[in-house]
């Protein structure tokens, strides 16, 4: 049987992507695989409790370094880098880390050919075990850059795990927005499942992170989470899928306990049961 | 002479801990501070202010142009292009694809001069207003990989106006959040006492902390959860400025699309301190 991969996003953050990812790895089926592409802000770990299995260095893009004892300050690097990474303070030229997009421009220009690319560690990826199953996640140093390839990274180890293992299904849980982190964690995946609120701007996100799906080709469907904070909202919400066509799966209520559950660091699985069973059924039919 | 003007940026490292409520309360509480969505992904502050856009600009960024009668496909691009953005099928001339960062390396080493380059939209600046509001909205084309000119672009235009602002910031601790809060004179991080919320909260002050720039600490749903951001504030040598219970007419209201400050008065006195606190860090 083919690895299914399944990822969740949300466009708006904080719908409640990684309780719902984690509930669902608790109630699977079948044998899973459990990938955190929140990299900025990976927190499905707080609810598994992986048992570690090995931590690598995550590389990313090669960057600018000057070797300042042989810079002259002559500034031309600072006049083509488009990124404002690269400025001549005290006569040397700086490299801001932040900023640097690696395209090496500057090290072209130089005259005394004082910069060089150099490897730069922008995170760390972790393998373990949960009691649901292995599970891959990673952690981009605060202000890092490249976290679209940090995500592809994850997931293809948690690929390459899935298809060893035989497991029947990824689930991924997936970062906020719409730019490079999530464009990497839906591309190529079989289904994303979109984890909205039925507020304005849950709806406005929705409907952006719908679009990027489309584009990308990945089939997309939504989980109305919190929905009795606003039945017009939910209403809106339910609308806007039939327009669209997106399949509108489930409508989860604002509960307190899952808050709670939470809060204690545990999978709220008893509290989302119910709940959660029309997505399975759905899943499996992909 | 006159006064610097102020600018506050409200960030949090974990989405929906309540930035944009935040921000749009910040703008209904304060008079006459100006306000800039720089979560350019998922821009949210116009439905919070009600605010209709009155005018847009295109944010470029730029894009090669390769001459067909000047380019010998030698793929000196192809090699030189750190992003993979340039593709020579077979003996075909080099075509450009979206991993594009528009750095002009490609034009640069092309031998021939072949490669020229172009703007091509990546995102848009909303002039938004209400009522006496205004409002700097970016938001990036649904399909491009990179926030950060547009977030850039966004500032810049903000900051030209010499006003008094507010600046909603995208989630995460990444290269987007960076760029947003760099020119800010304090950062305000709203989070929410869960583990969740202190994890994150951890990483966004190692940014901030990194980047030297002051900060608060807003803790909100400060009720649903007990986690010690005390002892974490106390790490980075900040604090917590104030904590708002959950309340459901909150929730009610931001789903509807209004302000929580505009329906509970706690909020708006919160903000009104929180500015206050900014002055004083900028010594005003």
């Amino acid at each position: 049987m083919k690895t299914k991969e399944v990822t969740i996003v949300s466009g708006k953050g904080g719908t409640g992507k990684t309780s719902i990812t984690a509930a669902l790895a608790a109630l699977s089926p079948l044998g899973i695989v459990l990938c955190d592409a929140d990299v900025d802000a990976p927190d499905l770990e707080i609810l598994l409790h992986p048992e570690p299995e090995g931590e690598f260095p995550f590389m990313g893009m090669l960057t600018a370094g000057v070797d300042t004892d042989r810079c002259t300050g002559c500034g031309k690097c600072e006049d083509v880098c488009r990124f404002g990474a690269i400025k001549v303070t005290g006569g040397k030229a700086r490299v801001d880390k932040n900023f640097c997009e690696g395209c090496s421009a500057c090290a072209l220009v130089c005259p005394v050919k004082c910069i060089a690319m150099e490897d730069t560690r922008q995170g760390t990826w972790f393998r373990g075990m949960t009691e649901h199953g292995p599970m891959v996640h990673a952690r981009l140093n605060p202000g890092g850059e490249n976290s679209g390839m940090l995500v592809q990274l994850v997931r293809k180890v948690a690929k390459e795990i899935a298809e060893s293992s035989g497991a029947g299904m990824i689930l991924t849980d997936g970062p906020p927005g719409i730019a490079c982190p999530a464009i990497s964690a839906i591309t190529g995946a079989d289904a994303a499942l979109i984890v909205t609120e039925p507020t304005m701007s849950g709806r406005h996100d929705m409907l952006r992170i719908a679009d990027l799906c489309r584009r990308f080709g990945t089939s997309a469907a939504v989980v109305l989470n919190k929905a009795d904070l606003s039945s017009e909202g939910s209403r809106k919400i339910e609308e806007a899928c039939r327009e669209n066509g997106l399949p509108f799966l489930a409508s989860i209520p604002f509960i307190l306990d899952v808050v709670h559950a939470v809060s204690q660091a545990r999978i709220p699985s008893k509290e989302l049961t119910t709940h959660l069973e029309p997505i399975w059924r759905y899943l499996q039919g992909m | 002479m006159p006064i610097k003007p102020l600018t506050v940026a409200i960030a949090s490292g974990k989405g929906g801990t309540g930035k944009s409520c935040v921000a749009a309360s910040l703008m209904v509480s304060v008079p006459g501070l100006m306000a800039v969505d720089a979560d350019v992904e998922e821009p949210n502050l116009s439905i919070l202010l009600g605010a209709e856009p009155y005018a847009s600009s295109l944010v470029e960024t730029l894009w090669p142009v390769i001459d067909s009668d000047k380019c010998d496909r030698c793929g000196e691009c192809v090699r030189a292009c750190r992003f993979g953005a340039l593709y020579m099928f077979g003996k075909a001339f080099p075509t450009p694809n979206d991993l594009c960062h528009g750095c002009g390396v490609c034009s640069m080493v092309c031998p021939g001069d072949a490669i020229s380059e172009t703007g091509r939209p990546v995102g848009e600046i909303r002039l938004c207003r209400a009522g006496g509001m205004t409002l700097f909205e970016g938001r990036l084309n649904v399909g491009m990989p990179n926030p950060i000119p547009v977030i850039k672009a966004t500032l810049d235009a903000a900051l030209a106006e010499g006003r008094d602002m507010v600046i909603d910031c995208p989630p995460g601790t990444s290269c987007p959040m960076v760029a947003a809060v760099r020119e800010a004179d304090m950062v305000v991080l709203v989070t929410e006492p869960t583990p969740f919320g202190i994890a994150d909260l951890d990483l966004a002050l190692q940014v901030v902390t990194d980047l030297k720039k002051p900060s608060v600490i807003v803790v909100n749903r400060a009720d649903l959860g007990d986690s010690d951001i005390d002892a974490l504030a106390g790490k980075y040598g900040t604090r917590v400025e104030v904590r708002l219970p959950f309340s459901r007419a909150v929730a009610e209201s931001y789903a509807r699309g209004k302000p929580p400050a505009s329906v509970d008065y706690q909020w708006k006195e919160a903000m009104i301190a929180i500015w206050e606190t900014a002055k004083k860090a900028a010594g005003r």
